[in-house]
C-alpha cells in the first residue's frame, strides 16, 4: 500500500473551543501517540485527510513532524454521526517493516446457493502484517454456499505475510435460510373474506 | 408487536431526546439502514408498520434487523379529565431513538430493492430520515 503525505501542524492551543475553530478553519485535531513517545497534538487538513481516509488502514506519512514519528497510520477516527465529516483521528506512529495488528475488511466475491442469505457476522478480520504491506481487503468467495455453511476466520485467504490475529474457529458469515416471503394486503383480505 | 416481557415500573418519566445518538450511529449487521435525522419517540406499531412495509417490498429473500426496542411507556390521562388525581394509565410503548441512530438495517437483497424498501419504511417514522450504506471498514 503506498503512502499518503499530509501536511501536519502542531497544536498549540487545546479544549473544545480551540477544536471548535481548528474545525471552522477546515482542519482536524489529530493525536499522535506509539513507540513510547510522549502524544503529540497536531492539526491536519479536513479535506485531504477525508479523501486519504477513504481507504482502510491508509499508511500516512506526516509532513512537518520529527522523521521519526512522521509514518503513521490511523487507529480510531471519530466523525460527526448525522453530517460525516472528520471530528478528531488518533494516530499510531509505526516504523517500516515493523509488524501491526489492524482490522481489514472482509470483502465478498459471488452469490450464496438458491434459498440462501449470506449473515456477515464480522465485516473485518484482525490481522498482523507489515505497516507498509497492509492489504486493503481479504477476498472471500462464497459462490454456490448452501444453507448452513459456516465461514471460520481459519477458512480466510490471507495474502502473503499476512497473519490471522484472532481465534481461527470464529465464525465470519453463514449462510441462513432465507425468511419466507410476508404476506402482502391483497392476499390478507383475500383470506379474511374466505 | 414489540412489548417487554416485564417491567420494574409502569408508569415512568418521559425519557430525555436532548442531544444526539451516542452509540448505534452506524451499519454494523446488514448492508444498508436507516439512520434517524431527528430525534423522536417511535411506538411499537411505527416499528412494526415499519418492518411490514419493508418485508413485502422485498417479499422474498433479505433479511431485516431491528435496531431499537419501544421499553419506555408513555401515559395519558381519560378526555375531559380534571387535572390531578395521579397519572393517567399506559398509553404507548416507544423507543426513544436520538438523531444519528441506526434504527433498521437490510441485508441480502440488491440495492435498488433495499432503497426502495427502506424509502417505504422511511413513511411510517416519525422523524426525518436517511438510507445509509455500509462503508468499506465498518
Amino acid at each position: 500500500m503506498s503512502e499518503v503525505r499530509i501536511a501536519a501542524e502542531p497544536r498549540t492551543e487545546f479544549g473544545k473551543g480551540a477544536a471548535r475553530r481548528a474545525r471552522r478553519a477546515g482542519k482536524v485535531p489529530a493525536v499522535l501517540y506509539g513507540h513510547g513517545i510522549a502524544p503529540r497534538h497536531i492539526n491536519l487538513p479536513g479535506h485531504d485527510l477525508m479523501l486519504a481516509l477513504k481507504t482502510p488502514n491508509v499508511l500516512l506519512r506526516l509532513e512537518g513532524v520529527d522523521e521519526k514519528e512522521s509514518l503513521v497510520l490511523p487507529k480510531s477516527v471519530q466523525r460527526d454521526p448525522i453530517k460525516g465529516f472528520l471530528e478528531h483521528v488518533d494516530l499510531l506512529v509505526v516504523q517500516r517493516g515493523e509488524k501491526v495488528v489492524v482490522e481489514v475488511p472482509l470483502l465478498v466475491k459471488g452469490e450464496v446457493g438458491a434459498g440462501g442469505v449470506l449473515n456477515l457476522e464480522m465485516a473485518q478480520a484482525e490481522v498482523r502484517a507489515e505497516a507498509t504491506r497492509i492489504p486493503e481487503g481479504i477476498e472471500v468467495d462464497v459462490d454456490g454456499l448452501p444453507i448452513g455453511t459456516n465461514v471460520t476466520a481459519g477458512d480466510l485467504k490471507l495474502p502473503e505475510g499476512v497473519e490471522l490475529a484472532m481465534d481461527p474457529e470464529t465464525i465470519v458469515m453463514s449462510v441462513v435460510a432465507e425468511a419466507a416471503p410476508e404476506a402482502t394486503e391483497e392476499e390478507e383480505e383475500g383470506e379474511a373474506a374466505e | 408487536m414489540l412489548i417487554p416481557r416485564k417491567v420494574k415500573h409502569r408508569k415512568q418519566h418521559h425519557p430525555s431526546l436532548r442531544g444526539r445518538a451516542k452509540g448505534g450511529t452506524s451499519v454494523h449487521f446488514g448492508e444498508y439502514g436507516i439512520q434517524a435525522l431527528e430525534s423522536a419517540y417511535v411506538t411499537n406499531r411505527q416499528i412494526e408498520a415499519a418492518r411490514i412495509a419493508m418485508t413485502r417490498h422485498i417479499r422474498r429473500g433479505g433479511k431485516v434487523w431491528i435496531n431499537i426496542f419501544p421499553d419506555r411507556p408513555l401515559t395519558k390521562k381519560p378526555a375531559e379529565t380534571r387535572m390531578g388525581s395521579g397519572k393517567g394509565s399506559p398509553e404507548w410503548w416507544v423507543a426513544p431513538v436520538k438523531a444519528g441512530r441506526v434504527m433498521f438495517e437490510l441485508a441480502g437483497v440488491p440495492e435498488p430493492v433495499a432503497k426502495e424498501a427502506l424509502r417505504r419504511a422511511i413513511h411510517k417514522l416519525p422523524m426525518k430520515c436517511k438510507v445509509v450504506k455500509r462503508e468499506a471498514g465498518e
